[in-house]
């Protein structure tokens, strides 16, 4: 049985002078999973995360990580389980040098020396930054900026990263980069959290996604049971991605991703006249 | 005519390698343009060359010339582009300096010596046309990301300029978000505004653009209509994954069948033709059985 790292119960919160941002909202992630969190802007993501980080406190609920109440923990006290990794870059980098960036957190934890220089160069050569160690931070493309706030995460040897939206705003090269890194990560049994709007990156790389709408938990399940067309999803401000959206137009057709798509129509074609084996 | 006209335009800023080179590029009046490419193409370079901000705020070198509305931006200022060209940054909340949406709104128009009634009248059509209308009063650091993005968008259509170069306009926003912003970006553009966006995901522009162009490492690669563009991509090995996924299908599939389907800009035409396709297939099978 894999080991529940996160459980999230009957979470309420409330932002002062608004309504309920999150209502009763159960959420539980096991050691392993790739979790996709989405929803509308505005629909109760980032806050939810941000409660599990205890960034904020919630009104009422509790929530457990790997099975301790967090009520009485502080930030500083979840960085050492769960990596958070902000939206904008910017807002987390702070040192002159990528390397020291990454040593920070590792050396507030009081690591030794040789230890900080260990996961450092550790966490480097995942993300790829090994030859940026020496460079400024500000200067780096927006991908690699987020490569270095992935890589001060890491260094801290969390069990879980929690990312929100952080391919908003790449280009497909860099976003699919990042998705490479955030798999390899996941197999190396980092437990992943992404909050994000896009579709295509669902369907192609998370194991389970929950949906958030205006505060409530309107769906937990794995990407196909999302797409499969027995939910309203519209309503829910998604959009399936276009392989399965066309393949639901299609007679004959069931289809996850293109390449499917594109094998399951060419049979289709075949199937009449051989002319295009 | 020539919105915005590029002659063998070269760019380094200062302390850097040349970000730009030789680029010629015509971007016609009324024209939908959308820049792409891979990160560090230079593509907000280039958006920032017809806002003028590039090379006038930024200093560095610039080779050959770029023409904004007749105007040699050059020899002009970037107050007097700013007349032309309204823009919006990738980095939208920099450029926002009020307190409420109103006053952020009408920033542009008080230092360009607009009396209040036409301000108010203005500013509340620049509102209604983002969607923002009735927010008047909300201060700007409680809006969402994305109400942030309309409201820049709405602070640069108030001064009405003929020339609009967006970097990234829906970045921050989901689905729902980002269609709002290009429908309303092309309401403006059928309005007569030329506009220009900067856009890594080509699956939103595919509607509306009229003329895409892909940089690579400073250089332009490529310039034509969606679908000479597309397939032009289609056949780089380092560009391809920048093809929107239903134009991935439609070119894997007339690679593989040797037909030529439709310059499809929606999903509807898209299914429908696909549909045409397999029931016509499906009626043969039934008949020769």
């Amino acid at each position: 049985m894999p080991e529940t790292l996160l459980n999230i119960q009957k979470l309420v919160f409330a932002y002062k002078n608004a309504g309920q941002t999150l209502a009763e909202v159960d959420f539980a992630v096991n050691t392993g999973e790739f979790v996709a969190l989405v929803g509308r802007n505005g629909s109760g993501k980032t806050t939810l995360t941000r409660l599990a980080m205890a960034l904020i406190k919630p009104a009422s609920g509790t929530i457990y990580f790997q099975g301790k109440n967090t009520a009485t923990m502080t930030p500083a006290d979840m960085a050492c389980g769960i990596g958070y990794v902000f939206q904008n870059p910017d807002r987390q980098i702070f040192r002159d040098t990528v390397a020291k960036e990454v040593a920070y957190g590792p050396q507030q934890l009081g690591f030794a020396p040789e230890a900080v220089n260990e996961t450092v160069a550790w966490a480097l050569s995942m993300t790829g930054l090994t030859e940026l160690a020496g460079s400024f931070p500000r200067l780096l493309s927006r991908g690699q900026k987020q490569k270095v706030a992935i890589a001060s995460a890491i260094a801290m040897q969390p069990k879980m990263l929690i990312l929100d939206e952080p391919t908003s705003g790449q280009d497909p090269w860099d976003a699919q980069n990042l998705m490479e890194l955030l798999t390899n990560l996941n197999q190396q049994g980092i437990t992943i959290i992404l909050v994000t709007h896009d579709m295509e990156i669902i369907a192609k790389y998370a194991t389970r996604v929950a949906v958030l709408d205006r505060g409530h938990k309107v769906f937990d399940g794995t990407p196909s049971e999302l797409f499969a067309g027995s939910h309203d999803i519209a309503a829910w401000g998604l959009l399936p991605p276009t392989a399965v959206a066309l393949g639901q137009q299609l007679a004959g057709v069931n289809a996850q991703n293109e390449t499917e798509l594109v094998q399951q129509i060419m049979s289709i074609i075949k199937g009449r006249t051989g002319d295009y084996a | 005519m020539m919105a915005v006209n590029f002659e063998h335009f070269s760019y380094a800023y200062p302390n850097s390698g040349v970000v730009l080179d030789d680029i010629t590029l015509d971007i016609p009046v009324g024209s939908f343009t959308v820049i792409t490419g891979p990160s560090g193409a230079g593509k907000t370079s280039l958006a920032l060359a017809i806002t003028g901000v590039v090379p006038h705020y930024f200093g560095g070198r610039q080779g050959g010339a770029v023409q904004i509305g007749g105007i040699t931006s050059a020899q002009s200022s970037m107050g007097e582009l700013a007349e032309q060209v309204g823009t919006v940054l990738a980095d939208y909340e920099s450029q926002l300096v009020a307190l409420t949406v109103a006053e952020e709104v009408a920033f542009g128009l008080e230092t360009s010596g607009f009396n209040r009634s036409q301000i108010a009248e203005r500013v509340s059509q620049a509102l209604m046309l983002v969607g923002l209308a009735g927010l008047e009063e909300r201060e700007v650091a409680g809006l969402s990301g994305g109400q942030k993005q309309r409201l820049a968008i709405a602070a640069v259509l108030v001064t009405a300029p003929d020339i609009l170069v967006l970097d990234e306009p829906a970045s921050a926003l989901d689905p729902e978000g980002a269609a709002g912003i290009y429908e309303l970006l092309h309401t403006l553009n059928c309005q007569g505004k030329t506009v220009v966006v900067v856009e890594h995901q080509l699956a939103r522009v595919l509607p509306y653009a009229s003329q895409v162009v892909v940089l690579q490492a400073g250089s332009l690669q490529f310039a034509g209509d969606l679908r000479q563009t597309l397939a032009f991509m289609w056949q780089q090995p380092e560009l391809r994954l920048g093809v929107p996924p239903m134009w991935a299908i439609k070119l894997t599939l007339e690679e593989q069948t040797g037909l030529s389907l439709g310059d499809w800009k929606t999903e509807e035409q898209a299914a429908t033709e696909l549909n045409k396709l397999t029931r016509t297939c499906a009626e043969g099978v039934a008949k020769s059985a």
